[in-house]
């Protein structure tokens, strides 16, 4: 929310950066390097359904995530959020939040049917 | 959640109880974990879904991978006068894959924006069966299809409260209810994944939990005696009720008056917990 803020009144968030490198670690850096890159892509359907899909580094895979909470399908947020609990976020989750604050988000209209298949992991490389 | 479980404890309690007895309605969370014996579970799941259609009138999906041969409590012993007619707001999905499972929940949006009234409750039983069928490959251990299916129960409860706010004046959640068996049967091979890892990533989309502990006395079990603890992560609250069945079938629920005492003698550990966690 405050990034939100800030980037909209000012279209900078220099101040921001040193939080984010000091609670996020190496892992905002790589996410700000997504967020340069335009590697976030915000799907919507017909239904008004919603969702995340983060072009990873390497630029061969497509993790789809959730609006509403996190989730990301990739081996770093497996490991280090949920099985050590030493990160709150994936750089692709944190790409995804930092994206949406700053209106950086590619925008992408898919059918339901294919917002299915996104969601339940059945498409791309993503999980 | 915690709501519709409030109505069935309510619903079904032996005796009054009084409106002293607060349940955690005002989490913002509306999902719930229900942790048990998988038949006594099985049976507060189906209890939860009759009282959701019947009393408050919502929408119920019920996912199971096995199909109720009999009905796991006696309804007409527990609601007297009940119309089956009313059950037609509950809808039975068998389906016996976790991949079956994650593209029906994924698939719900395409209804929502149709139908009359989306779903309000979603009810998943044994989540741990579908995760158990699912092991296969060499990442056994990876926890992503654990966080995944409980990502998309929250995601898609969060889209389906949007439409029912959106069309009844800001009212309207939609609720998720998942049975889990932490301790199963031969489950603890060299290769299974930790209960307590499970139910940690549980718990990050999970926001309040139900454990039914079985009541033992003399060191057996069997005494159709459960203590329910009805409990929030964030902030720590945690409530006990008493559960019976009685030998017609029916469930019966008391509120456990200790229990209470516990988040009334915690004001300042509560604020501390609120500080704790944040904004969230």
């Amino acid at each position: 929310m405050d990034l939100q803020r800030t980037y909209s009144e000012t279209n900078q968030i220099p101040d921001l950066l040193i939080a984010l490198r000091f609670v996020f670690g190496q892992c905002a850096l790589q996410a700000l390097d997504l967020v340069d890159q335009r590697s976030v892509t915000c799907l919507s359907s017909p239904s008004g359904r919603k969702a995340f899909q983060v072009l990873g580094g390497s630029g061969r895979l497509l993790y789809t995530c959730f609006t509403s909470c996190h989730y990301c399908p990739c081996p770093a947020f497996s490991f280090s959020v949920l099985r050590r609990n030493e990160s709150l976020m994936c750089k692709h989750l944190l790409a995804a939040c930092l994206s949406q604050a700053m209106g950086l988000c590619q925008q992408e209209q898919v059918s339901d049917q294919k917002m299915t298949h996104i969601l339940s992991g059945q498409t791309g490389a993503s999980t | 959640m915690a709501d519709i479980l409030g109505v069935v404890f309510r619903r079904f309690a032996s005796g009054n109880v009084t409106s002293d007895v607060m349940f955690p309605s005002h989490v913002e969370g509306n999902t719930l974990l229900l942790l048990g014996d998988v038949n006594i579970s099985r049976s507060v799941l189906f209890l939860a879904a009759v009282t959701a259609a019947t009393d408050l009138g919502l929408k119920v999906l019920f996912f199971t991978q096995t199909p109720f041969q009999s009905l796991p409590v006696s309804l007409r012993a527990s609601i007297p006068g009940l119309k089956l007619e009313s059950l037609k707001n509950v809808k039975f999905v068998y389906v016996k894959s976790l991949e079956d499972l994650r593209e029906d929940i994924a698939s719900l949006h395409e209804l929502a924006s149709e139908a009359a009234s989306p779903s309000s409750l979603i009810i998943v039983d044994s989540l741990d069966h579908y995760l158990h069928g699912s092991r296969v490959g060499p990442l056994q251990d990876d926890l992503s299809p654990v966080a995944h299916v409980a990502a998309l129960l929250h995601d898609t409860a969060a889209f389906l409260t949007q439409i029912l706010q959106s069309r009844a004046d800001g009212q309207g959640l939609c609720r998720v209810m998942v049975s889990f068996q932490s301790e199963r049967e031969g489950s603890r091979d060299s290769e299974a994944l930790a209960p307590e890892l499970l139910l940690s990533v549980l718990d990050r989309y999970l926001q309040v939990r139900c454990t039914l502990e079985e009541v033992k006395r003399d060191g057996e079990v069997g005494q159709n005696e459960w203590q329910v603890y009805l409990s929030v992560v964030c902030p720590s609250q945690v409530q006990q009720w008493h559960m019976v069945l009685q030998t017609g079938g029916a469930l019966e629920f008391s509120p456990v008056i200790g229990g209470e005492q516990q988040i009334l003698d915690q004001p300042d550990e509560s604020k501390q917990e609120n500080e704790r966690c944040g904004d969230g």
